[in-house]
C-alpha cells in the first residue's frame, strides 16, 4: 500500500481541526468481473485545513475520480469518507446535497455558470439555493479579491472565459465554505487568464483563510499549491511541499519515465 | 446517398427526443383514419341493413317518403288501399305480393308504461309480421303473432328491457291505445343499429296504427325468375297507373342511404375539421422539435458545413429525418385509427347502436390518405427549422459547445404580427358591427383566421412580457427557484411562443364556444321570460306530435285553467302581388295562444289574427309581398282546400321564440283540412288556474303518466332544458377539442423534455453546487405552469374576443345577451395551471434522476 501520506486520525499537527477531509481506505471501481476498473486502490488521504492542496497524475490515474468522492458528487465502492467529522460515504442524496450547497464550493474546468443569470445572481447561487441571505460585507471583499465589481451585472456570454472562471471562484468563495474543489479550473484558459485565477485561488487561501483542492495536470497551476499529491492507478504515489513549477514537472517526468520502463 | 444514411442515423440516435412528435403525428393521424372507418363502417352496416330489407319492388302512397319514413302530421301513415294489393299481383312478372302496415309514429311502453324506445337515436318500429320481413328476421323464441292481444318484439329491445314471453307492451298511437302480450321474439340476421322494432298480426296493425282496415303502408312485391326489378316496377306501375308510388330494391335502398348518409356526412366532416385542429396544433410540436434538435446539433452541422456538405445537403437531411418521423407516426396512426373506429363501435354499443366489427370497412383510400396527410404536414412542418439548419455557418464548429444563443424576437415579428393582428381586430370590429349577418360571417371568419394567425406570430413577442408578468405574480413567492423557471421560460421566446401557441388554439375555441353557448342561453332565458305567458310547456322531445289522447288528458287535469294548441302544416301562400310561394309554413292555434305567446306586432292585434278567415303574416314577409293589414292571401292548405285568409295583425320579425311564424287559429285551418287530415298538436301550452302552479304542475305529470313520450315542463324546467341541450352539444364540442388540447399537451412535454436534455450541464452543475432533486423539479414544474397559464391567457382572451364578435353578429338573429361564462373561463385558466404541472411530470422526474457527475459531463 504505497501511502506517502500517512497522518494518523488523529495525529501530527493540530489535532481534528488541522485536517478538513479525509479519505480512508477509499476504493473506487467500475463494472465488475473481466471488466472491473479499480478508480481508487485503497486510499488514505488527508486534506489540510486552510491549505492549497493540488491533486496531480496522468490521465486516468484516478484524480478526478478522488476528488469527485472527496466532494460527494461520486460515491465510493468501500472506504469512508469524512468531511470535518461528518461521514459523507453512506450518505443519501437529499443530505449530500445540502452538504455540497452549504459546507462545499466547486469550481469547474468550463461551463460553471447559468447563462441565464447575471455575474452577481451566479455568485449568490447556492446561498438562494438555499433560502440564506449573503453576508454582504463578505460578498464586497469577495467580489473585490477577484476584481469583478465592475461585471456585476453581465451575463456570462457578456464575460471573457478569464473572467467567467472568476465569477465561478467568487461563488465557490461566496457562500464561505468549508472546502472548495477545483476540477482543472484553469484548463480552459490562456496562461495570463489561469495565472490570474490561480493567483485569486491562492489570496483566498493566504488571506481568506480558505481550504481548497484542485485536480490539475498542469505543473504550473500546481506550483501555486501548498502541497500536491501524486496519484497514479489509482493510489497516491508521492507528494510535494512548497513546490516550484520546475520541482513538478521533473517530478512528472521521472513518474513518465518510470511508467514507461516499468 | 449519405445525406440518407446520416439522416438514418440521427434519426434513430435522437428517437427518443421525437418520440413525441411521432404520437402528435400518429393522434391526428388516428384521428383522420378512425372517422373514415367509423363513418365507412356505419354506411355498409347500413347498406346490408337496407339492401336486405328492402323487397324487390315496393308500392307505395304517393304521400310517402322515397325512403319508407312513416311519419305525417296527422300521426298516422300514408295508406293505400288493400284493392292495390289484387292489381298488383295481377301484372306482368309477379311471384307474389303482400300488403304491409308500418308506422313509425308510435310510442311503445311496457308493463310499467316505461317507453321502450331506444336511447341511440334509433327509430321505434310497429308494423305487420310478414313474409319480407321473415327475410332478414328470425324467430328465436315463441311464435310470430297471430291475433290482436298478440306481439313480437325484437331481441335487441327485449335484451335491453329484460322483457319475456307474456310480458304485457302497450302501443300508443294517434289512434289509441293497444295493448298485447309477447308472442314471440325475433333476432335480426342483418346488424340492427339500434332501431326497436314489433310486430302485429297484419289485421291488429291495420287498426292500431291507421284505425281503419282494408289499407296497407306499403304492397312488397316479389319478382318471378327471370324479370328484373326495373322491369318488374314497369310492369306494376303500368297495372296501376301513375297514383302510386313504385320503387325497386335499389331505389328505396338509395333513398335510405341518403337519409342516413346527410347524417353521416355532418358527423364525419365535423370529426376531420376536429381532426385537422388537432393537424394544426401538431405542427407547432413538430417545429418545435426539430428547431430545438437543429439547435442542440448546430456543432455537428457546421462540422458536416465545413468538411464540405452543401446548404442543400444539410436541409435535405433534416428533412428527410421528418420524412422518416412522418411515415413512422403515420403508419402507427393507420393503425391506431382502426383501433379508435372499433373503440367508437363499442362506444356507439353502449349508447344504444350496435354495429358489428364484421362490417368494419377499411378503404384503401383511408390509409393512404392517412399516411399522406401525416407525412406531408410533418415534413412541411420541419421546413423552416431545416432551412435554419441549411443556414448554419461552417463556423459553428469551432464555436463553443452548450446551448445556443438565446434566439431573441425580432422587431419584423412583432410588426408582422401586430399588422395581422391589428388587420384581424378590424375584421372582427366589423363584424360586430355588420347590418347583415351574411356580411358580418365573412368578417367574423375572416378576423377569427387573422387574429389567430397574428398571435400566432406575435407569440414570442408577447412570451416575454407576459411570462414576466406571470413570474411576477407566481413565481417571485418561490425565490430564486422560481425565478430560474422565469428565465428559463424566457430564455427562448420563440420556442416558448411556439409551445404555447399549441395550447392557445384549442382553449381560445373553447372559450368562443362557451361564450356563444352561454350567450345563447341568457339570451334564451331572458326572451322567454318576455313572451312566454304560459306556465307550462308539453311536448315529445323526438320532435313527434302530441296525441290527442294526450292533448284529452292535459285538457281533463284538475286545476288546470287554458290549454293553448298548436300545430304547424305547410301552405302555398298567393299574395296580391300575384306571386305564390310554395309549401310555407303556417302556424295554428288557438286564440288563448296570444295570452300564451307574447309576439310583438308592428301592425293590429295578434289575437285578430285567430278570428275566422283570418292570419297574421311577419314584417319581413309583409314588406317582400307589400302585404298590409286588411290584405287577402289565399292560402292552398296541404292535404286541403283553398282559403281567403284576410291578414289582421303583422308580427315583428325580431325575436327567436316562433321566429318568423305566421298565425291563423285552427277553427280556420279546420275549415280547409279534413278532420282525418288535421296534423296533431306539435306543442301544447297550458295554464293553471290562479295560485294552484305547483299542484297543477303535479296533477299534470299524473294524468301524463301514461305517456312516457311526453314532457311537461314549466318554465324554469323548460330554460333548464334548453340549457342542457346547449351544455350536451358544447360537451360533444368540448370532447372532440379534447385531441387538440391533448396534442398541445404533449407539446408542453416534449419542450420540457428536449428543454432538460439540451440543459443537462446546467442541470448537473446547479445539483453540483447543491440544489435539491425537490427544487429542480419545482423549477421545471413552475416553468411549466408558467408557458401552459401564457398558452391560456392568449386562448382565453382570443376566443372571448372571438365569443363576443359572434354574439354581436348573432344579436342580429336575436342573440341579444352577451354572457361570459366567468366560471368556465377561470376553470380554464386553473385548469391550465394543473396542464402544466402534468406535462412536467415526467420531465422534471427524469431531470430529477439526472447523474450529477454524467451531466457535467455532457458536452
Amino acid at each position: 500500500m504505497t501511502t506517502a501520506v500517512t497522518i494518523p486520525r488523529h495525529g501530527g499537527t493540530g489535532g481534528s481541526t488541522a485536517v478538513a477531509a479525509r479519505a480512508r481506505q477509499v476504493v473506487k471501481a467500475y463494472g465488475s468481473g473481466e471488466t472491473r476498473v479499480v478508480a481508487l486502490d485503497h486510499v488514505d488521504v488527508d486534506i489540510a485545513r486552510g491549505r492549497f492542496t493540488a491533486i496531480m497524475g496522468p490521465s486516468g490515474s484516478g484524480k478526478s475520480t478522488l476528488m469527485h468522492c472527496l466532494a460527494g458528487l461520486d460515491t465510493v465502492t468501500s472506504g469512508q469518507i469524512y468531511l470535518d467529522e461528518t461521514e459523507i460515504t453512506g450518505l443519501k442524496d437529499k443530505k449530500l446535497t445540502r452538504l455540497r450547497r452549504d459546507r462545499i464550493g466547486f469550481i469547474f474546468q468550463a461551463f460553471n455558470l447559468l447563462p441565464t443569470l447575471n455575474a452577481i445572481e451566479n455568485i449568490t447561487l447556492p446561498m438562494d439555493i438555499a433560502g440564506r441571505k449573503p453576508d454582504k460585507a463578505w460578498l464586497d471583499r469577495v467580489v473585490e479579491t477577484v476584481g469583478l465589481a465592475g461585471r456585476l451585472k453581465h451575463r456570462p456570454t457578456q464575460l471573457s472565459g478569464g473572467q467567467q472562471q472568476r465569477v465561478a471562484v467568487a461563488r465557490a468563495l461566496a457562500a464561505r465554505p468549508e472546502i472548495i474543489f477545483g476540477d482543472e479550473p484553469t484548463g480552459n484558459l490562456d496562461s495570463r487568464a489561469g495565472a490570474e485565477v490561480l493567483g485569486f485561488l491562492r489570496r483566498s487561501v493566504d488571506e481568506l483563510g480558505q481550504t481548497i483542492v484542485m485536480v490539475t495536470h498542469d505543473p504550473v497551476a500546481a506550483s501555486y499549491a501548498d502541497r500536491v499529491l501524486y496519484l497514479a492507478d489509482g493510489r497516491i504515489v508521492d507528494e510535494m511541499h512548497q513546490p516550484t513549477a520546475e520541482q513538478v514537472l521533473d517530478r512528472m517526468k521521472d513518474f513518465d519515465a518510470r511508467g514507461r520502463t516499468s | 446517398m449519405t445525406v440518407l444514411k446520416t439522416s438514418m442515423r440521427n434519426f434513430f440516435a435522437h428517437k427518443g427526443r421525437m418520440a413525441l412528435s411521432a404520437v402528435a403525428v400518429l393522434l391526428s393521424v388516428a384521428f383522420v383514419c378512425g372517422t373514415l372507418v367509423f363513418t365507412d363502417t356505419m354506411n355498409t352496416t347500413f347498406d346490408k341493413l337496407f339492401a336486405a330489407t328492402s323487397s324487390d319492388v315496393t308500392v307505395s302512397s304517393k304521400d310517402a317518403s322515397d325512403s319508407g319514413e312513416t311519419t305525417s302530421g296527422n300521426g298516422k301513415p300514408p295508406v293505400i288501399p288493400a284493392s292495390v294489393l289484387d292489381d298488383v299481383k295481377g301484372a306482368d312478372g309477379v311471384k307474389s305480393a303482400e300488403g304491409a302496415v308500418f308506422s313509425t309514429s308510435v310510442t311503445v311502453v311496457d308493463g310499467a308504461k316505461d317507453s321502450l324506445s331506444p336511447t341511440g337515436g334509433g327509430p321505434t318500429i310497429v308494423g305487420s309480421w310478414n313474409a319480407n320481413e321473415a327475410r332478414t328476421m328470425e324467430i328465436t323464441t315463441g311464435a310470430a303473432p297471430e291475433s290482436a292481444g298478440q306481439i313480437m318484439v325484437d331481441a335487441d329491445t327485449a335484451d335491453k328491457h329484460d322483457l319475456k314471453l307474456g310480458d304485457e307492451i302497450g302501443v300508443i298511437t294517434a289512434v289509441g291505445t293497444h295493448t298485447a302480450k309477447i308472442s314471440g321474439i325475433t333476432d335480426f340476421t342483418v346488424t340492427n343499429p339500434g332501431a326497436a322494432i314489433f310486430y302485429l298480426d297484419t289485421e291488429t296493425a291495420q287498426r292500431t296504427l291507421v284505425g281503419e282496415s282494408g289499407v296497407y303502408t306499403n304492397v312488397n312485391v316479389t319478382a318471378a325468375s327471370g324479370v328484373s326489378d326495373a322491369q318488374l316496377k314497369k310492369n306494376v306501375t303500368a297495372e296501376l297507373g301513375g297514383d302510386y308510388k313504385v320503387l325497386t330494391a335499389d331505389e328505396t335502398a338509395e333513398a335510405n342511404q341518403e337519409s342516413v348518409g346527410d347524417f353521416m356526412n355532418v358527423m364525419k366532416y365535423a370529426m376531420l375539421g376536429f381532426a385537422g385542429i388537432a393537424f394544426l396544433v401538431g405542427i407547432f410540436l413538430i417545429i418545435n422539435t426539430f428547431s430545438m434538435l437543429v439547435a442542440q446539433r448546430t456543432r455537428e452541422i457546421g462540422l458536416m458545413r465545413a468538411i464540405g456538405s452543401s446548404r442543400k445537403q444539410v436541409n435535405r437531411s433534416v428533412l428527410v429525418e421528418a420524412l422518416l418521423l412522418g411515415v413512422f407516426g403515420s403508419v402507427l396512426g393507420v393503425g391506431a385509427g382502426v383501433g379508435l373506429a372499433v373503440g367508437l363501435m363499442k362506444l356507439m354499443g353502449l349508447m344504444g347502436m350496435e354495429l358489428s366489427t364484421d362490417d368494419l370497412t377499411v378503404a384503401w383510400t383511408t390509409p393512404a390518405l392517412g399516411l399522406l396527410l401525416g407525412v406531408v404536414v410533418t415534413v412541411l412542418a420541419a421546413y423552416l427549422p431545416a432551412r435554419r439548419a441549411g443556414k448554419i455557418s461552417p463556423m459553428a464548429a469551432l464555436r463553443d459547445a452548450g446551448t445556443p444563443a438565446d434566439a431573441k424576437a425580432g422587431w419584423i415579428r412583432a410588426a408582422i404580427g401586430l399588422v395581422l393582428t391589428g388587420a384581424g381586430g378590424f375584421a372582427l370590429y366589423l363584424a360586430g358591427t355588420a347590418d347583415k349577418a351574411t356580411d358580418g360571417s365573412v368578417w367574423l371568419g375572416l378576423g377569427v383566421v387573422l387574429s389567430l394567425i397574428g398571435f400566432v406570430v406575435i407569440g414570442p413577442v408577447l412570451a416575454s412580457g407576459m411570462v414576466r408578468v406571470l413570474g411576477a405574480v407566481l413565481l417571485r413567492a418561490f425565490g430564486p427557484v422560481g425565478r430560474m423557471a422565469e428565465r428559463n421560460a424566457l430564455r427562448n421566446p420563440r420556442r416558448t411562443g411556439a409551445t404555447g401557441a399549441a395550447l392557445m388554439i384549442g382553449l381560445a375555441l373553447v372559450a368562443c364556444l362557451s361564450v356563444v353557448g352561454s350567450s345563447m342561453v341568457a339570451s334564451a332565458t331572458e326572451e322567454l321570460d318576455k313572451t312566454v305567458g304560459a306556465d307550462f310547456i308539453i311536448q315529445d322531445d323526438n320532435q313527434q306530435p302530441v296525441i290527442p289522447q294526450a292533448v284529452a288528458a292535459v285538457k281533463s287535469t284538475p286545476g288546470i285553467d287554458r290549454v293553448t294548441e298548436y300545430k304547424w302544416t305547410e301552405a302555398d301562400f298567393t299574395t296580391p302581388d300575384g306571386r305564390t310561394t310554395d309549401d310555407t309554413a303556417i302556424t295554428a292555434a288557438d286564440p288563448t295562444y296570444a295570452t300564451d305567446l307574447r309576439v310583438e306586432t308592428v301592425a293590429g292585434k295578434l289575437a285578430d289574427a285567430y278570428r275566422p278567415d283570418s292570419m297574421s303574416v311577419h314584417e319581413d314577409f309583409a314588406k317582400d309581398h307589400g302585404v298590409t293589414v286588411g290584405s287577402k292571401i289565399d292560402v292552398a292548405f296541404k292535404d286541403g282546400t283553398t282559403g281567403t285568409l284576410t291578414v289582421r295583425a303583422i308580427t315583428s320579425s325580431e325575436g327567436v321564440v316562433d321566429a318568423g311564424a305566421m298565425y291563423t287559429s285552427i277553427d280556420t285551418l279546420a275549415t280547409y283540412v279534413p278532420a282525418d287530415r288535421m296534423p296533431l298538436d306539435l306543442l301544447v301550452f297550458a295554464s293553471a288556474a290562479d295560485g294552484q302552479k305547483d299542484a297543477a304542475y303535479k296533477a299534470l305529470k299524473e294524468s301524463l303518466d301514461g305517456f312516457p313520450q311526453y314532457e311537461v315542463r314549466d318554465q324554469t324546467d323548460y330554460k333548464e332544458a334548453l340549457k342542457d341541450q346547449i351544455g350536451q352539444l358544447l360537451n360533444m364540442i368540448y370532447g372532440l377539442l379534447a385531441l387538440a388540447i391533448v396534442v398541445a399537451i404533449l407539446g408542453v412535454v416534449n419542450t420540457l423534455a428536449l428543454s432538460v436534455v439540451e440543459r443537462t450541464r446546467e442541470i448537473g452543475l446547479m445539483r453540483a453546487i447543491g440544489l435539491s432533486r425537490r427544487q429542480l423539479r419545482r423549477m421545471i414544474r413552475m416553468e411549466s405552469v408558467v408557458i401552459a397559464l401564457f398558452g391560456a391567457l392568449l386562448g382565453l382572451g382570443l376566443g372571448m374576443g372571438w365569443g363576443a364578435t359572434a354574439q354581436q353578429l348573432l344579436a342580429l338573429e336575436g342573440l341579444k345577451v352577451l354572457d361570459i361564462p366567468w366560471p368556465t373561463i377561470i376553470g380554464v385558466f386553473i385548469g391550465s395551471a394543473f396542464v402544466g404541472l402534468f406535462a412536467a411530470l415526467v420531465p422534471a422526474f427524469r431531470a430529477g434522476r439526472m447523474n450529477v457527475l454524467n451531466a457535467i459531463a455532457t458536452d
